[in-house]
């Protein structure tokens, strides 16, 4: 007999069969609701020593949950630029890197992500009053910069790393390691979707192919899988969609049918009134719109050629410029249909070295974000005004942000900036948030953020604060 | 007693990690939340500081009083917010839960008290705040600089408890008890677990549910235990027909220990517990190499688990299992992510090691005691008695433990380490014994010696012998450098006519009348051709190469007999390539084609890219007698060390399971920043439930085997309880305390404390064997319960966490898809060693992974041998919440969403399981479609249709043929679910 054998059954087996149809067969019945405080690890109370959960329908995970106070927005469009995109050639305007253009920084000499800084460098790209603000905004984002009158820029970001993969991590989940849930996924787990068949939460990647963090930037971390985002864009559908060509649409539809039975007779005969069986049985009815529903939104060939133009979806000479542009336009027909989260990735993580295909300029800056800019430029814009221009701005919070900043110095013997967590600029633009204005600011040369620092705890605070 | 953390922040959900503070930039205000804190090393207040002179302040009449009345409602024994309190001296002086200064005796500028209270601090906290009181007069923050510019005299009498902050209430900080097993006479207690249940069953009014029909409990046993469905041949023999089981306990108890000794429990088991301490085989972040030596770790859970290792043991090896003799138990440390990407920026860098050993301190904390340590990384513990310094304390203990691959010293690696002591041995002796030899050899004393020639090189050889007449010179290749095609820029061979060497001319050329030949010739190029051979023209422009890399010949017959006596040749004379160099050759002549005699070859010379000399060269020189035996003797060492060899590569494998060095000091880091280091701390454990006694300089191995040691004594609260829990846990869908690796404040209690205590407790009396537990749970009626649902249960406890019924649940991703083969007949059962990868990889800097779309056998083993990629979610199955081991995951979400219901629905991998299944049932049952039916009911769900299932069944399959049948089944919800 082995160890774990030794244990003898207290009971007399004879005994047990010899009792056990009486014993069992009189259940009581009586409702001790005085004991069900006992009951309450099903649903932990909600006291300030626990944390505070929603509550959530097996049977509709997705269902929308009311705020804790009245929300600003409804509705988040993330625009998420991987590679690390430099503000000093975009956003923060510094009039002593013209000046001292070609000197080494004042101060110590900084070691950063891939050592040693050459000279202060200038932006290759001049910067220009823009709107009745007069926000100098880079010629690199000159349609986007028509907006700047309703942009709320935060100039003095900082991050915890300046690595990409950590430091996507922390701006999409609000932590450098791996494995902890997506910003999207805490939205629609604390407020559902308002909307049942589509995703509640969508990631769009980049034509090119996933940011550097990959699916960590969506995933669900420990949160139950329901809440991460569904990824497609407008090239490549969500995955198994559509049934397999190889399957005729009459024994698709004869399997499915044939399978809705067997599952509803099962939990009639054998287990009545199980919500986790039921919440299955919903999944496929769920499936079965989203094989509608998903094409549809997809389905850009409804849109007008003024809205292609608009975001320059038509642009024939630049291929991946259209192709981002027509990934905007699913971004607004998604927040149209009632998606809650839509995070929207500009640049990707692909073969071909740093800065190729995503914001990474330590080496050739100005030749690769002269690829990058007008990629991300008339299609983000695009999008902004049409949401502007649809309402839908009241509504919904558009982020644009990305893992860190940039050097004001170019790396010694390259053309490029390094990795600079110090100081960078997010804004925000739409629903409850101030226009035209901009808080916090980094030094003479934005190096690094000194007034009002914000981190990227607060700026996750804040689109919490804006949803409620 | 106080409860530790009788109040404190709220820590929702993200918040906590996420959103600390809180930023409202349209209002323009940056509002944050701050604790305050102080720093430890304050407390002994430097007294030869500069003190100013200062109005003697009592504490005792003047402070203590004021502190009480303005702070004490808040900072006292009933709460402390931020973990601060001013009764007690110790707390008031060193600060609260960021550990910041709050009080340094004789200097004021430094006391942050002072700046808070004020309203100047740099944190923008003003104390009492605002919205609750009006700042203190400036008279009383006066008369409290003073009191701390005189020397903060606080009286012993007053100074309070510090220990009672450090003590705790929490349930599972407290000794084991060894309650009493009710005494219930009812006939349903077959075991203490009944018991335990039964007594809170009916003290909410409840009473648990008739046994489960056979062939139910037997598909529950499996799926549970293996992870896989039952034969029906199974269901059937233990069952009679389904039925006969509820009447045969014995029989029951038998299938028990059959899945108990089945190899199937361990692959199903491991996965739970490689879920929880976050095993991964693949770096994760942004770069995520494959880790292709992660699995060994893998294996050793498998195998611990199928052995039943006492618990108490798998937990000593994995923490410290190179002290052991147990290196691959290790694995667990180095389980976690690990950042590749490294920077001359020492702030990243320090970070990273920071982040790395949190990795481990967390996983630690969690796994086995079931605490949330790594929340105090940057503070004291919100809800939990674990302080900052406890934190660092447990990092000491790991900080030797590095990232990376080590040797692995296994039973069967030792004993080829022994084998390569003796070998090592036996050619010693052997070359002593050869070399003895010597002393026979002839005159040829050069070779004697072993001063054989030159090794061949690119440049130029030449081969010299006596004169000799040929016609014909062959050259035979036997091998050539890099095991490629050999090549021969020019191939010179001189006559020996008597008169001055400068006259001796190179008779080979083909302007002579020389005709060469070969076994072949590499095609297509213009540059290597066979006539190059004697064009007179050197290089690697004017060169042959043959067309095979094996054995290859040349011949050059010349166009008359000629005396010749050396032949010179070379791969490329002009120097410029040294690859293609032959390296193992002969040189023949002949007068008569065919009739060759040997003039060179390589076999005096010594090997290609050697220096040293070929110390038996001799052997060939020795005279017959002895010449046997040396060539035994040669042939022996040869033996020996091709052996030898082969054992050096494989004796001892490599695998991912850490190294270790010896670790500098580790500091307290203040908000867990490595810029900001404290005072230094020595390993520890979490000193509220004991201490390691170590010094700050222990030995490496030593902290974490102290640690183990502390961990498994049978008197740390913790350990035994969290075992329980989890494996209860996966025996009823949730534990005792549904967060399972949450035993704190912040987590919920158990429903059962004394179950989970008399489980804990007997677990060791059973040296902790985890398959006692297993059997003593499986032969409880609870377990056997049936699950239906009842209106009158449900209402009151609808998760069935009293357990009136076995509670329902779909099972996990890995447990689906290894049923889906089964079922269909595809499960590969292969065990062990290197997993299957379920995607292509471009394998760059950053490691990319595309699903797979073609299977075949080799991905059709169980899923605990897929490859686990972080980041990177199997196509299919990975929807079904499955972890991809970034962080613990003691408790796996069971969400249910469309998109998993598209993936079995469309998915290729699952189209062609539906397909094998419906293949291979068509050929067992033919064209018996009632038949093939039942074949697949009772696969899937262990039972026969009824009526209306087979009727449904035969429709279809007439109109859609039986493919559609099995895709169904295996979308259907009793298929995927354990009940």
């Amino acid at each position: 007999m082995k160890r774990w054998q030794s244990q003898p059954l207290l009971m007399n087996r004879r005994r047990f069969l010899g009792e056990t149809a009486t014993g069992l067969s009189s259940i009581a019945l009586t409702h001790l609701l005085a004991q069900q405080g006992m009951l309450r690890a099903d649903q932990p109370d909600q006291t300030e020593s626990a944390p505070w959960r929603p509550s959530i329908d097996p049977r509709q995970p997705n269902a929308a949950r009311p705020p804790h106070f009245d929300a600003a927005a409804k509705n988040v469009i993330v625009i998420f630029c991987s590679g690390a995109c430099s503000h000093l050639d975009t956003w923060d305007y510094k009039p002593e890197l013209l000046r001292l253009h070609g000197q080494p920084m004042p101060g110590e000499n900084v070691v950063t992500f891939q050592g040693e800084q050459g000279n202060l460098t200038r932006s290759p790209w001049t910067f220009h009053p823009r709107g009745e603000s007069g926000k100098m905004v880079s010629t690199l984002v000159d349609h986007l910069g028509e907006l700047a009158d309703d942009m709320c820029f935060i100039h003095s970001m900082t991050s915890k790393t300046n690595t990409h993969g950590p430091g996507e991590n922390f701006m999409s989940t609000g932590n450098t390691l791996d494995g902890f849930p997506s910003m999207g996924a805490w939205v629609t787990y604390a407020l559902g979707s308002e909307n049942d068949n589509l995703p509640a939460y969508v990631a769009i990647p980049d034509p090119r192919g996933k940011p550097q963090a990959s699916v960590n930037n969506w995933g669900p971390g420990f949160l139950p899988a329901v809440f991460q985002a569904t990824d497609f864009n407008a090239t490549q559908p969500v995955r198994h969609l559509q049934r397999p060509e190889s399957l005729a649409p009459d024994v698709d539809v004869a399997t499915r049918a044939f399978l809705d039975r067997l599952n509803r007779h099962h939990l009639e005969t054998q287990l009545p009134g199980d919500t986790e069986l039921a919440a299955r049985i919903a999944s496929y009815e769920l499936a079965a719109k989203m094989q509608l529903s998903v094409p549809q939104v997809s389905d850009l060939s409804t849109e007008p050629d003024h809205v292609l133009k608009l975001y320059g979806a038509d642009d024939t000479e630049n291929p991946l410029k259209a192709a981002f542009a027509r990934n905007c336009i699913l971004a607004r027909r998604l927040i149209e249909s009632g998606v809650r989260f839509v995070q929207l990735f500009n640049g990707a993580y692909q073969t071909g070295g740093e800065g190729t295909s995503n914001w990474d300029g330590h080496k050739v800056l100005e030749k690769q974000y002269s690829v990058h800019g007008p990629v991300l430029d008339q299609p983000a814009a695009g999008l902004l005004k049409d949401l502007k221009q649809r309402g839908l701005l009241s509504n919904t919070l558009v982020v644009w942000c990305t893992e860190f900043g940039r050097m004001p110095t170019f790396q010694k013997g390259a053309s490029g900036r390094d990795h600079n967590p110090a100081g960078f600029t997010c804004w925000l633009m739409g629903a409850g948030v101030k226009r035209g204005f901009s808080y916090g600011a980094t030094d003479e040369f934005g190096y690094r953020a000194v007034e009002d620092v914000a981190t990227v705890y607060d700026l996750h605070a804040t689109v919490l604060h804006l949803l409620g | 007693m106080q409860r530790f953390c009788a109040r404190r922040w709220a820590c929702r959900f993200a918040v906590h990690h996420g959103l600390f503070a809180d930023l409202r930039v349209p209002m323009l205000r940056l509002v944050t939340c701050v604790v305050l804190v102080g720093c430890v090393s304050s407390v002994v207040a430097d007294e030869s500081a500069t003190s100013r002179p200062a109005a003697e302040v009592s504490y005792e009449t003047s402070i203590g009083p004021l502190l009480k009345e303005n702070c004490q409602k808040c900072h006292g024994a009933e709460r402390q917010e931020g973990g601060y309190r001013v009764d007690i001296r110790q707390i008031a002086m060193k600060g609260g839960d960021s550990e910041e200064v709050a009080i340094v005796a004789h200097q004021p500028d430094q006391s942050r008290l002072l700046r808070v209270l004020r309203g100047t601090d740099e944190s923008g906290l003003r104390m009492p705040p605002e919205d609750e009181a009006e700042a203190l007069a400036e008279e009383e923050i006066k008369r409290i600089e003073d009191w701390i510019a005189a020397g903060a005299d606080w009286p012993d009498a007053l100074a309070g408890d510090a220990d009672a902050a450090l003590e705790t209430d929490q349930w599972a900080f407290q000794p084991l008890q060894q309650p009493t097993v009710p005494q219930l006479q009812d006939p349903w207690v077959a075991s203490p677990i009944d018991a335990f249940v039964l007594q809170k069953l009916r003290a909410t009014g409840l009473e648990p549910s008739a046994r489960a029909p056979g062939a139910r409990l037997t598909r529950r046993l499996y799926l549970d235990m293996l992870g896989l469905p039952p034969e029906p041949a199974v269901v059937q023999s233990t069952a009679d027909g389904g039925d006969a089981l509820d009447g045969d306990l014995l029989e029951y108890e038998r299938l028990v220990d059959s899945v108990l000794a089945d190899f199937g429990h361990g692959e199903r088991w491991s996965r739970h517990w490689l879920d929880v301490i976050r095993f991964g085989e693949s770096d994760g972040f942004e770069t995520n190499p494959e880790r292709q030596r992660a699995y060994p770790f893998r294996d050793y859970v498998i195998d611990s688990l199928n052995d039943d290792k006492p618990y108490d043991e798998f937990v000593r090896e994995q923490i410290a299992g190179d002290a052991l003799g147990v290196d691959v138990a290790t694995g667990f440390l180095v389980a976690g992510p690990y950042d590749r990407v490294k920077s001359p920026d020492i702030n990243l860098t320090l970070m990273q090691r920071q982040d790395e050993l949190a990795d481990i301190v967390n996983t630690t904390g969690t796994a086995f005691l079931g605490l949330t340590v790594g929340c105090a990384r940057c503070h004291n513990h919100k809800f939990d008695p674990i302080t900052q310094e406890d934190y660092y304390s447990m990092q000491a203990v790991f900080a030797g433990v590095n990232h990376g691959e080590r040797a692995l010293r296994t039973p069967a690696s030792q004993e080829a380490l022994a084998r390569l002591d003796q070998l090592r041995a036996q050619v010693a002796a052997t070359d002593q014994s050869l070399r003895s030899l010597a002393q026979y050899c002839r005159s040829d004393q050069s070779r004697a010696e072993g001063q054989l020639r030159e090794p061949v090189n690119a440049t130029g050889n030449v081969e010299q012998f006596a004169p000799i007449a040929a016609r014909w010179i062959r050259l035979q290749i036997h091998a050539t450098s890099g095991s490629s095609e050999p090549c021969i820029d020019e191939l010179e061979v001189f006559g020996a006519v008597s008169g001055d060497a400068a006259e001796r001319t190179n008779v080979a050329l083909a302007k002579h009348g020389a005709k060469v030949s070969a076994s072949g010739t590499l095609p297509g190029y213009a540059i290597h051709q066979l006539k190059h051979l004697n064009d007179g023209q050197f290089g690697n422009a004017h060169s042959w190469i043959a067309d095979s890399s094996g054995a290859a010949w040349v011949e050059i017959e010349l166009p008359a007999v000629i005396t010749i006596d050396r032949i010179a040749w070379a791969r490329d004379r002009e120097g410029q390539f040294g690859d293609r160099v032959i390296t193992g050759y002969t040189f023949e002549v002949a007068t008569e084609h065919g009739q060759w005699q040997v003039v060179a070859s390589s076999d005096d010379r010594r090997p290609f890219g050697d220096s040293q000399p070929n110390p038996y060269a001799f052997v060939q020189q020795l005279p017959a007698e002895h010449a046997e035996h040396a060539q035994l003797l040669l042939a022996e060492l040869d033996k020996l060390r091709d052996e030898l060899r082969q054992l050096e590569t494989l004796a001892v494998p490599m695998a991912y399971v850490g190294n270790f060095s010896q670790p500098g000091p580790t500091y307290r880091l203040y908000r867990g920043d490595p810029m900001a280091p404290r005072e230094q701390v020595s390993p520890n454990s979490v000193r509220v439930i004991g201490e390691l006694g170590l010094g700050t300089d222990a030995a490496e191995a030593e902290r974490r085997l102290t640690f183990a040691n502390w961990i498994t004594a049978s008197d740390n609260p913790l350990t035994a309880r969290v075992i329980v829990n989890r494996v209860w846990q996966h025996h009823f869908g949730v534990g005792l305390v549904p967060t399972a690796s949450d035993f704190g404040a912040a987590g919920v209690p158990p429903t059962h404390p004394e179950l989970l205590d008399w489980l804990a407790a007997e677990l060791i009396k059973h040296d902790w064997s985890l398959k006692w537990l297993h059997r003593t749970i499986l032969l409880s009626n609870t377990y056997q319960q049936d699950c239906v649902p009842r209106p009158d249960c449900m209402a009151q406890d609808a998760g069935s966490r009293l357990l009136w019924r076995y509670p329902p649940r779909r099972l996990e991703a890995e447990a689906i898809r290894d049923c889906v083969l089964a079922v269909a007949g595809n499960l590969n059962r292969q065990a062990g060693g290197r997993g299957f990868l379920a995607f292509d990889v471009q394998a760059e800097t950053v490691h990319h992974y595309f699903a797979k779309t073609d299977w075949g056998p080799n991905e059709w083993r169980r899923m605990v041998y897929m490859t686990k990629i972080r980041q990177e979610q199997d196509d299919v199955f990975g929807l079904f919440d499955c972890p991809d081991g970034g962080q613990v995951m003691p408790t796996r979400s069971r969400s249910t969403t469309p998109l998993q219901a598209l993936n079995l629905l469309n998915s290729e991998f699952m189209l062609q399981q539906g397909a094998a299944m419906a293949k291979q049932l068509q050929i067992e049952y033919g064209d018996d479609d009632q038949a093939i039916i039942r074949a697949a009911f009772q696969r899937a769900y262990s039972r026969d249709p009824d009526a209306d299932e087979m009727r449904w069944s035969c429709e279809l399959i007439d109109e859609f043929g039986r493919p559609a049948f099995c895709r169904a089944i295996l979308n259907s919800n009793e298929f995927l679910f354990l009940n």
